[in-house]
């Protein structure tokens, strides 16, 4: 193996994230090869979020470092555009520009950021739509699709920029119940082309299968960092077992 | 209608000008609207306070007032400059066109400020984010995401603010600029016919808002178009 593969793209080092007095991130640490599939779970308020969050810099973290694709993040990083512009991400309401047709959704980002002529543009926004598997809807208006089509033009809108990561936020958790499926079955697929993915999820079907770690955080701390088996079978922290204890009971 | 034989040309001009003004102050009263909204929702609480005064000011005082005080306002001061340099001069002023348009863009523009504000308040945030975690920078995000999400919310009263500034261009005619009520007033000093000559003008003005009401619905309608679809 080439040392680029092992080397991590991402790394977290002791990282503090406030938000006035509050602590949402208390030193956490965390280091993602390429091509690896990390699943972070936890309570509500853990600060999930808050931390990919930090990964793409849509939150500034106080202290610490974060070194994404060979980028530190700092205040001075000021080609942010450009790193971001690596790091896809999805979010738990999709956040689909609603003035756009789903085809110039995924087209926008390619056009104004990556210069792709229109021609390019198009059929590469046509190539991820076909991956989502929803071609037929590249001219509707997001409000058109359902919430299970929606996130999914979501996931082709950040694959246009052909991301080093993809960082997931929940992207199920606002789908009616038989929408998830289809969304988690394209994460899969993506999961096993190689693409290297933070997903914040509760879904401990899709962790059992694509993860190769399960991070569990609580009070804004990573508590618990585990394979999978490990992680569902003999978790070692109390918080992780009770935290497992109460999503597995419903 | 024979009373009108004679002016018509003179309407026809006056409606010209009328048209100029309006186009001039639009221009402006979208400036100053976003220039207050920017302010009003910048981290400054200098510019804040500012547009906030901008707003109560302008919103609070009658707009023939507004367009005197600054007329006479600027030509009192450019007439004591010019009299700096030549004591024999007796009068500057600032064309009454561009006075006019800025006066009544001003005032406008107090409105747009409050109307900008409360758009751009009403676009998803989560928009913003995706459109920077793309890889959008903070230009490209606000003429591709911001601006025509909060462009829907702004235009019913943004057609508003038009109809109040074509009519607030009758005004001007009150610090001599020859628009459609200055030719009016000619020509009934001339014929002595004052109703017929005012419903002229209000025919003219009609017009123009006629036509300002269909383009905002069919703005409305092009903006909306995701949501017509949608039913
Ligand atoms: N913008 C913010 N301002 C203030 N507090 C915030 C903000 N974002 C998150 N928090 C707080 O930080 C904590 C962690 O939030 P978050 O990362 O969203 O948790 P999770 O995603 O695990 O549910 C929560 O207590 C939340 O209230
Ligand atoms: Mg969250």
């Amino acid at each position: 193996m080439s040392a680029n593969v092992t080397d991590p793209i991402i790394v977290l080092e002791n990282v503090d994230k406030f938000f006035g007095p509050f602590q949402a991130l208390k030193n956490v640490s965390l280091s993602v090869r390429k091509g690896e599939k990390i699943v972070v779970c936890g309570p509500s308020g853990s600060g999930k979020s808050t931390m990919i969050r930090c990964i793409n810099r849509l939150e500034e973290h106080n202290s610490g470092t974060i070194i994404v694709n060979g980028h530190e993040l700092t205040d001075k990083t000021n080609d942010i555009d450009a790193v971001r512009s690596e790091i896809g991400m999805v979010f738990q309401s999709f956040n689909l520009f609603p003035h756009m047709t789903v085809l110039r959704n995924l087209m926008l980002a390619p056009r104004l950021v990556r210069k792709t002529n229109k021609v390019e543009a198009e059929a590469l926004a046509r190539q991820y739509l076909e991956r989502v598997r929803i071609p037929e809807q590249a001219d509707k208006y997001p409000i058109q699709l359902s919430g299970g089509q929606q996130q999914r033009v979501a996931i082709a809108r950040a694959l246009c920029m052909k991301p080093e990561v993809m960082l997931f936020d929940e992207p199920t958790s606002a789908l009616d119940p038989e929408m998830i499926s289809e969304v988690l079955d394209v994460m899969v697929d993506l999961a096993r082309e190689g693409m290297t993915m933070i997903c914040v999820t509760h879904e401990m079907g899709f962790a059992r299968s694509v993860a190769d770690k399960v991070v569990f955080m609580d009070g804004g701390e990573i508590v618990e960092v585990a394979g999978p088996t490990e992680f569902f079978e003999s978790p070692r922290n109390e918080r992780t077992k009770l935290f497992l204890s109460q999503i597995l009971a419903h | 209608m024979s009373a009108l034989t004679g002016w018509w040309d003179d309407f026809f001009w006056g409606s010209v000008v009328v048209g100029q003004v309006f186009f001039v102050s639009l221009i402006l009263m979208v400036v100053f609207g976003l220039i207050g909204a920017a302010a009003k929702l910048s981290k400054s609480r200098v510019a804040q306070r500012i547009a906030d005064a901008y707003t109560v000011v302008f919103r609070g005082t009658p707009e023939l007032l507004v367009l005197l005080l600054i007329y006479f306002g600027s030509a009192v001061t450019l007439t004591a400059i010019a009299q700096l340099f030549d004591p024999s001069v007796k009068f500057v002023d600032i064309p009454p066109f561009w006075a006019g348009s800025f006066s009544i863009a001003l005032i406008v523009g107090s409105y747009a400020t409050e109307t900008f504000r409360g758009a751009f308040m009403g676009v998803n945030p989560g928009h913003i984010e995706a459109a920077r975690a793309l890889g959008l920078s903070s230009v490209q995000t606000f003429f591709y995401v911001r601006i025509p999400e909060m462009w829907r919310l702004a235009l019913p009263p943004f057609g508003n603010h038009m109809l109040s500034l074509i009519k607030d261009t009758a005004l001007i005619s009150i610090i001599g600029l020859n628009e459609t009520l200055f030719a009016a007033e000619q020509a009934i000093g001339a014929t002595g016919k004052p109703f017929t000559m005012y419903i002229v003008v209000g025919c003219i003005y009609l017009g123009f808002s006629t036509i300002i009401t269909l383009t905002v619905m069919a703005l409305e309608k092009y903006a909306n178009r995701h949501l017509e679809r949608a039913r």
